[in-house]
């Protein structure tokens, strides 16, 4: 019944390593190029910041600390994850507590109370550190996104076909009971995160 | 549905999105793990799924995709699992109530880091709710049972 240490842990992170397939709701479909404005990116990266700014995606991108906020409406006032939960430098809380273990794995829809832990057919878990948004300035988010040092060396169209396979960013659209869930859509906000790439990615402060 | 726990395979009708923690309980009869909050937030459900600590109130019987084992898979009477002889070492319980989640989450901690820290103790036992208020003698009890498992 006891299994091996090595194959436990291999568990904890295969879940990271091999995450459920996208359920393909997402049309990946740059503008052409030169057809964005350097105005009308600027528009779309406004809506870009609102979602990365809001509670539901924010919570998790919390940069260098290894500790999830809670904040938003339904929360009260903003302040650490309860219960002293520590994700570590796995980032899926393998050092102490796995987020797994509360925010389970669902393939199926599993359980959605209100005030019970959100689950997602992936890993629960931070973002990485460099992905910092929480409480973040637009310009530094905008900063941050078209820094190749920091989006794993990704342009803004991989950075849209990333928000369209990862499915625990999905979970941001559809966050459960009594939890707001992201502005817009995942559709529109892939939309705007590539019309901002076709604009050159530019930034206000530009 | 098929499930195996403590080594033993069964086959259950149920829902599919019915708590494990249910499953467990009332269609196979196995009283040791806890109902306590049933929405993750007190730990007294706790079990393992594949060795990985789960709060089985949480786990629709449907995303069970692992062996299950409970407190009385553990260890044996003759036989205790580390983590449960530190238990009776230390003394921990009082009403007891929350114990075997307490126990199966010290289990789980241990194996994934076999040698902890007071501060990764305290984070991996803080979401374990206690309303005796035990908590000096599991951190103790979770010390001692590293210290064992380590050949110490």
């Amino acid at each position: 019944m006891r299994c091996a240490p090595v194959r436990r842990l291999a568990r904890v992170l295969a879940l990271v390593a091999a995450p459920a397939a996208a359920t393909g709701e997402v049309v990946i479909d740059p503008p052409a190029p030169g057809s964005v404005s350097r105005a009308e990116g600027l528009a779309a990266w406004d809506r870009i910041y609102e979602v990365a700014s809001h509670p539901r995606c924010a919570n998790c991108h919390v940069g260098a600390s290894d500790v999830p906020m809670w904040s938003g409406p339904g929360y009260g006032r903003t302040r650490p994850h309860g219960m002293a939960v520590r994700a570590g430098d796995s980032r899926i809380g393998a050092e102490t507590i796995p987020c797994r273990t509360c925010h389970v794995t669902s393939r199926t829809g599993g359980i959605d109370r209100p005030h019970a832990a959100p689950q997602v057919a992936d890993a629960w878990r931070l973002a990485p550190p460099e992905a910092a948004w929480f409480g973040r300035s637009s310009d530094q988010i905008c900063a941050q996104l078209r820094d190749p040092a920091r989006t794993d060396g990704r342009t803004a169209l991989q950075i849209a076909e990333h928000l369209g396979h990862d499915v625990i960013l999905h979970w941001a659209w559809t966050p459960g009971s009594g939890r707001e869930p992201a502005p817009y859509s995942l559709q529109e906000h892939v939309n705007d995160v590539l019309a901002w790439g076709v604009a050159g990615q530019p930034c206000a402060f530009d | 549905m098929k499930l195996t726990v403590n080594g033993t395979t069964h086959d259950v009708d149920v829902e599919e999105d019915m708590p494990l923690l249910w499953v467990l309980r009332d269609e196979l009869n196995i009283k040791g793990v806890k109902y306590g909050c049933g929405i993750a937030q007190c730990g007294a459900c706790t079990v393992h799924v594949d060795g990985v600590a789960v709060r089985s109130c949480q786990l629709a019987a449907a995303d069970v995709d692992g062996e299950v084992t409970t407190i009385e898979g553990l260890g044996t009477p003759d036989s205790l699992h580390a983590v449960q002889a530190a238990w009776v070492e230390h003394q921990v319980a009082q009403c007891g109530y929350c114990q075997s989640g307490q126990i199966m989450q010290a289990a789980s901690f241990l194996d994934l880091n076999p040698a902890p820290t007071d501060d990764q103790i305290d984070a991996a036992m803080s979401a374990n709710l206690c309303r005796c208020g035990t908590y000096p003698r599991i951190r103790a009890a979770v010390k001692t049972a590293a210290q064992t498992l380590n050949g110490a």
